[in-house]
């Protein structure tokens, strides 16, 4: 396959090239379009790789929602009177050796990664070997919530803390509105009417399909929460100064259904974390999605809590 | 993509389809590129990249020779169709707001 080896070659190239641009730009939004760009670069990558799951969940949240949030950000930054535009600085003296250290350190991490012989029993042979056992038809759904479940629950906790984080250097928050687009353009009303019920439906299918097909409750939270921006983007929903118990109880529903199923089975004596069967999984991976969505609609609204606008 | 014993005479429309569309593609950058304004920019992207994106989705469907996969990329066409409709309006929007002028054809180089 020649030309396979060319698109990876392409793809490795404009990698480098897009990774160095984003690193050296001074111009702060062309440097935002090329990290998405990047982002995007890396989708295709990891699919070319085999792993549609991580080239979903890095379409969605590493381009799209990294993506909006950044140019988010940048738009509070040039409202606050930044410069687009950086001065021209000349790089610290220690610069240069710790490029070329790292440079060095990644090669020979690269030449022994050439040089491993491949392990009989590594984790991902024994995972694919136990996949029937574990009810489910996808192994990367199965490592997330069956054989490494303590991870993806540490997981939730750090989006968790991530909020609270952001909720406690927020201040105050003024409710009112926060839109860019005003939703009664006729288009974007259509928009609105059209998209809003499709990416419901791409989401309940990408978590329903997790189990066995790429897809899950982060590539289905992501999109959910593309969802949540575009209501907060047309002034759909609008920020309210305190959480309410829903926003709460929503925020937490992840991590409380891992806990929940996962210390229930302690208490009848079976393994800690183990899942009693693919209902627990369909359940966890709900309540995931949910906490996805609303933790990420939240940070990119800069909000503490959302309520309808009415209009 | 070298013919091999499994490829199809049908296979070579979905193939040309592919190429077709990539040269829409190819020709919308070059608008982007290339155009003095936003307007006429906006004008080669919309235009020429939906046309692609209809191409290729149409290549891919020969090439899947599956009704299943020709309607779900339909839905992405049209779901495609509609995102740069409502982004193209947007920005085209903004422009003639903050007073971005169109080039008449004198001024052009």
């Amino acid at each position: 396959m020649t030309i396979g080896v060319l698109v990876d070659l392409m793809l490795a190239l404009a990698l480098v090239g897009l990774s160095l641009r984003v690193v050296t730009g001074r111009a702060l939004f062309r440097d935002i379009v090329l990290f998405i760009l990047f982002g995007l670069v890396i989708a295709l990558s990891w699919s070319r790789l085999g792993a549609p799951d991580l080239a979903l969940a890095e379409a969605a949240i590493g381009a799209g929602l990294t993506g909006a949030l950044m140019l988010m950000a940048y738009r509070r930054l040039v409202a606050g009177g930044a410069e687009d535009v950086a001065p021209r600085r000349r790089p610290p003296l220690l610069a240069v050796p710790v490029a070329v250290l790292t440079g060095a350190l990644v090669a020979l991490i690269g030449l022994a990664a050439l040089g491993v012989e491949r392990v009989p029993d590594a984790a991902g042979t024994i995972v694919l070997e136990e996949l029937g056992a574990s009810g489910l038809g996808n192994a990367v759904t199965a490592v997330l919530l069956v054989f490494r479940g303590l991870d993806t629950m540490l997981e939730m906790a750090v989006l968790l803390v991530a909020l609270l984080g952001a909720w406690a250097v927020l201040g105050e928050v003024h409710p009112g509105r926060l839109h860019q687009v005003d939703r009664r353009t006729p288009l974007v009303g259509a928009l609105l009417t059209t998209v809003a019920p499709v990416t419901l439906l791409i989401a309940v299918h990408l978590l329903l399909a997790g189990t066995d097909a790429p897809g899950g409750a982060f590539q289905a939270g992501a999109v959910l929460t593309g969802c949540g921006v575009l209501l907060v983007l047309t002034g759909t929903v609008r920020p309210r100064a305190a959480a309410g118990l829903a926003t709460k109880l929503l925020v937490i529903a992840g991590l409380a259904a891992f806990v929940m199923i996962g210390a229930s089975a302690v208490a009848l004596g079976r393994a800690p974390m183990s899942l009693p069967g693919t209902w627990a999984v369909y359940l966890i991976e709900t309540a995931m999605m949910l906490s996805i969505a609303v933790t990420m609609t939240l940070l990119f609204a800069r909000a503490r809590a959302l309520e309808p606008e009415r209009a | 993509m070298s013919p091999s014993a499994s490829t199809l005479p049908g296979d070579w429309i979905g193939i040309a389809l592919l190429l077709l569309g990539c040269a829409f593609y190819g020709a919308g950058t070059a608008g982007l590129l290339r155009f003095p304004d936003v307007y006429s920019r906006l004008h080669a992207l919309t235009k020429a990249d939906n046309q692609g994106l209809l191409l290729v989705c149409a290549g891919l469907a020969v090439l899947a020779r599956s009704w299943r996969v020709a309607a779900l990329l339909g839905v992405i066409w049209l779901l495609g169709l509609m995102a740069a409709a409502v982004s193209a309006h947007l920005i085209a929007r903004h422009a003639r707001h903050s007073g971005s002028r169109r080039t008449s054809s004198e001024e052009r180089p």
